[in-house]
């Protein structure tokens, strides 16, 4: 029975920093080049070599100690986190352990109908280590240290975590904000943002149990199952006589299992001690001052915005500021056009939405469009257009096949919007129509729909449905 | 003093040590330890700890890339390569 167990969780989170270059050499940062490409002497642990700080990771946890609104320390330390290998060339990772450059964090995630805060303990700065390729030759690894001494910031919460739905809503609001301040990528794929999720299991109202660790966890799909996997193990294990015993785990994303990971005879022992390379970073409250605007608008306040000054539904303007670059999208076409905001949201989520996830694009993809999106929304709302007639350009707009105007008059979609010309044609259908007439006059209301699907047809199509109801009524209440 | 788990001791250095030396190094590092130890007599209750001896701040340097030597250069000294990896014998954890 395990509705009488619950779990608790708390999260170390690796983000992989956007910087040009790594923590502590000049080598570029980049995912996807050839092997070895973008390692130098630093990088493979050659001796005498001094790693020098990248200010530029400095700044990027400064940020996130604001948007993650975490004591900015002034004061923090390097040191070094000892074990042996073979992607790791120096012997020992450099990383923050005792004097962390971000301390006592939180942030509100939804959990139901509510809000909840979780706490984030601290965020360190920390090198990555290289990449081992073990399924290339029954006898050897292959070793790539283009990812070392990449910037990492590791996130580690309190063990606030009660479900794997939190744990999803808290990696993905994580994600959300890192990739708002422009600090990480969010691609977890390339392993860009990766979690340890620490799990125990207890009667509800209980003392907490011995944790697992399971390791290096990037995607939601991933995480979600190890935590499932991982907690009926421990319940099991439990109500099977047996003891949790502390364990590293491996997700094993073939089986859906989790496995001990580590040998088990010998507990690791990283013997840590500050970097003699490395003096400490004492940074001066101007210089943290200077990156707060750099911070910008974040999730909430745009949400805020939204609800409040452009009026939008709280659904549509989630999915608005679900990603910063829909959000970008939005305003740079609220800031060149006078459409109003809600209509422009409506036509974003909808069609235009439809599009890019039909055709595989990118969102940012269509900055250069806006010009001619907005244009294509005015003609709709001017109703010189209908609706429907927007709907079938927009895909030419968005695949640049002409202007909006060019498009409408190329294909003959313009309404008839001319009142003269309208009277003309609905009079021209109302002849020899007495009958239903005088139906309509007794009270039958559909009647009225036969006579504007009627002069509708008359003009082809193109008559603008508005006028067409508005004349109409004028004319069958003589 | 604790005792020196000398088995674990030369696990963490990835050492080999043969079984009659154990005793031969697990005495010189008590040795060491000892004199060591002769620090704790002091009383620093009422100091900071001091993380470097000098009072400077880390040197930075600003975001930018540069290539300092080729994929050749870094793979000259490795004992086996293969293509441009480094060729290791297998560890798998």
């Amino acid at each position: 029975m395990s509705n009488n167990w619950e779990m608790v969780i708390g999260l170390e989170v690796h983000a992989q920093l956007k910087t040009s270059s790594k923590l502590f050499s000049s080598s570029p940062n980049k995912f996807g080049s050839e092997p070895n490409e973008n390692v130098n002497f630093i990088d493979s642990g050659m001796p005498g070599m001094l790693p020098v700080m990248n200010f530029g990771c400095i700044e990027m946890a400064i940020k996130t100690g604001y948007a993650l609104n975490f004591k900015i320390n002034k004061h923090s330390v390097f040191e070094r986190k000892n074990y042996f290998y073979p992607d790791l060339p120096q012997g020992y990772q450099i990383s923050q352990f005792e004097f962390p450059i971000l301390s006592e964090g939180y942030i509100n995630i939804e959990s139901g109908d509510n809000q909840k805060k979780i706490r984030i303990e601290r965020a360190h700065l920390e090198q990555d280590a290289g990449k081992s390729i073990h399924d290339i030759d029954p006898k050897y690894s292959f070793i790539d240290l283009n990812r070392v001494g990449t910037p990492l910031l590791e996130i580690v919460s309190y063990p606030d975590l009660s479900s794997a739905d939190e744990v999803i809503n808290y990696m993905s609001s994580l994600r959300q904000l890192l990739m708002y301040i422009d600090v990480c990528d969010g691609n977890m794929q390339e392993g860009s943002l990766r979690a340890d999720v620490n799990l125990s299991v207890r009667k509800k109202g209980q003392e907490l149990g011995t944790r697992c660790e399971i390791k290096n966890l990037n995607s939601f799909k991933f995480i979600k199952q190890a935590i499932e996997y991982e907690f009926q193990r421990q319940i099991n294990i439990i109500d099977g006589g047996g003891e949790i015993e502390q364990n590293t785990m491996l997700f094993d994303t073939s089986t859906g299992e989790t496995r001990a990971m580590r040998s088990k005879e010998f507990s690791h022992d990283y013997r840590y001690f500050p970097d003699p390379d490395l003096l400490p970073v004492n940074l001066t409250q101007e210089q943290i001052d200077k990156i707060k605007p750099l911070v910008g608008e974040l999730p909430q306040d745009k949400l805020n915005k939204y609800l409040d000054n452009y009026n939008l539904d709280k659904d549509i303007a989630k999915i608005i500021i679900a990603e910063k670059q829909n959000a970008n999208l939005f305003e740079k076409m609220i800031s060149e056009s006078t459409v109003k905001p809600k209509f422009i949201a409506a036509w974003l989520v909808g069609d235009i939405f439809a599009f890019i996830k039909e055709n595989n694009l990118e969102v940012n993809s269509l900055n250069d469009k806006t010009k001619d999106i907005t244009d294509l929304l005015i003609l709709i709302s001017d109703d010189v257009i209908s609706n429907k007639a927007g709907k079938e350009i927009l895909p030419k707009v968005l695949n640049g096949e002409g202007k909006p105007s060019e498009l409408v008059k190329e294909l003959g979609l313009e309404q008839v919007s001319d009142f003269g010309e309208l009277e003309k044609i609905i009079d021209g259908a109302l002849l020899g129509e007495e009958e239903n007439i005088l139906k309509f006059q007794g009270g039958s209301d559909r009647v009225l729909g036969y006579f504007v699907g009627k002069c509708l047809k008359a003009t082809k199509g193109k008559g603008n449905p508005k006028l067409i109801n508005k004349i109409l009524l004028e004319r069958l209440k003589k | 003093m604790s005792d020196i788990d000398i088995k674990r001791i030369s696990y963490l250095a990835k050492l080999k040590l043969p079984s009659e030396k154990e005793e031969f190094y697990s005495n010189s590092l008590k040795d060491i330890i000892k004199w060591v130890d002769n620090l704790k007599k002091v009383d620093t209750s009422k100091i900071e700890p001091l993380h470097n001896v000098t009072e400077k701040t880390v040197s930075i340097r600003n975001d930018e890339v540069s290539k300092s030597n080729s994929v050749d250069d870094v793979l000259s000294n490795a004992p086996e390569r293969a293509q441009n990896f480094f060729k290791v014998p297998k560890v798998v954890e």
